[in-house]
């Protein structure tokens, strides 16, 4: 089948890391012959459970590892094709000189409702912030950082008992579904973006803070205890360091946390238990911070 | 210890009871974030820590590469 769609990009390439990249790759690539652009894959930042140098095996995508930023910019520098860019979980910023070329234009997913939690590790931000739903967007790249116009947004429910971690796949999921409803309007550069509205006091969240640094007293409340380490829960990656609390004195890291019921408390070294409304307790296990040891 | 960890992809991922091949990830049978959830349960189940280092595609390809992932760390 030859090419039946019309779009002035020549080529695609998607730069990402995480389940949405995948999701991304495959529909670019299941949409490659109708629209006839080249497509070329670029990994940024390792991760251990990424499957997409496989999705590119299996599926016959170019694939380039570049972790170095200098050696990244240049690349984008050199492209002299119509090229969109599809930033899909990605923290490479592009510099200004590869935002203000005109053959290049960039779309981003970002995992919150922009203008809301523009920056880093908006997940966290949003669970700790008590808000009740959340979302994903996808813009328009610019040299602000997530500021760039509004493609899409798409809104999902925060629960009581959410984690960063089951956010943020939520949120993945999300935004492979929001690509696949605007990807033609991207491919035919007929979106009716949207303009930012910004407030006065917008912050940008940057990759070193963490919500309250991650400290919390035995005195707060319990629910807000819970809300803060569910805030920074990425399961293995090390997005945060641990918790920290101060037990007997002495400065303690969080190891697992869990909401539990009555019955399911026993007596342990190493644990405590807080009292949650609704008849449960949060289970907190712990030990010495590593320079204690 | 097998029938309490499948009891734990039973409620996360029942697919990866009846999966026979050797990669689960690849096969879009499980997800690095339902991982994370198994990861979490095993831990609390087991008493165990699963360091970083082990939370890898390879490590849990089945249920018998979980199984022993898992009777590794209680035979540390």
């Amino acid at each position: 089948m030859g090419r039946i769609m019309d779009t002035a990009f020549r080529k695609l390439i998607v730069i990402g890391y995480g389940k949405v990249t995948g999701e991304v790759l495959r529909y670019v690539r299941e949409r490659q012959e109708e629209y006839g652009y080249g497509l070329d894959f670029i990994e940024h930042e390792v991760h251990p459970l990424s499957m997409t140098e496989k999705i590119c095996e299996e599926k016959g995508i170019p694939f380039h590892r570049i972790t170095d930023k200098k050696e990244l910019a240049a690349f984008f520098d050199g492209l002299e094709e119509r090229t969109l860019v599809i930033s899909a979980s990605n923290n490479f910023l592009f510099p200004a000189s590869v935002v203000g070329k005109a053959n290049i234009t960039i779309i981003n997913f970002h995992n919150a409702l922009l203008p809301a939690y523009p920056g880093r590790n908006a997940p966290t931000w949003a669970i700790y912030m008590g808000e009740k739903e959340s979302g994903i967007t996808w813009h328009y790249v610019t040299a602000g950082v997530d500021e760039g116009n509004i493609i899409i947004r798409k809104r999902c429910a925060i629960g009581e008992d959410t984690k960063a971690y089951e956010l943020a796949g939520s949120l993945m999921d999300l935004a492979g579904e929001a690509f696949r409803e605007c990807f033609a309007d991207v491919m035919a550069e007929c979106v009716e973006a949207k303009e930012q509205e910004f407030v006065p006091e917008r912050r940008m969240y940057r990759s070193y803070e963490a919500p309250a640094d991650g400290f919390f007293r035995l005195t707060d409340r319990a629910e807000d205890i819970y809300r803060l380490l569910r805030s920074l829960d990425y399961g293995k990656n090390d997005i945060f360091p641990p918790a920290r609390t101060i037990i007997e004195g002495r400065e303690v890291k969080v190891l697992r946390y869990r909401k539990v019921t009555p019955q399911k408390r026993k007596k342990e070294d190493g644990v405590i238990y807080l009292p949650l409304p609704a008849d449960s307790f949060l289970k907190i296990k712990y030990s010495a911070l590593d320079n204690e040891r | 210890m097998e029938e309490k960890v499948l009891q734990i992809l039973e409620e996360h991922c029942i697919e990866a009871l009846d999966y026979d091949g050797d990669s689960m990830m690849e096969d879009g049978i499980i997800d690095s974030f339902t991982v994370i959830n198994v990861v979490s349960d095993l831990e609390d189940e087991f008493d165990i820590e699963i360091d970083a280092k082990y939370v890898v595609a390879e490590n849990f390809k089945n249920k018998e590469a979980i199984i022993a992932l898992v009777q590794r760390l209680l035979d540390e």
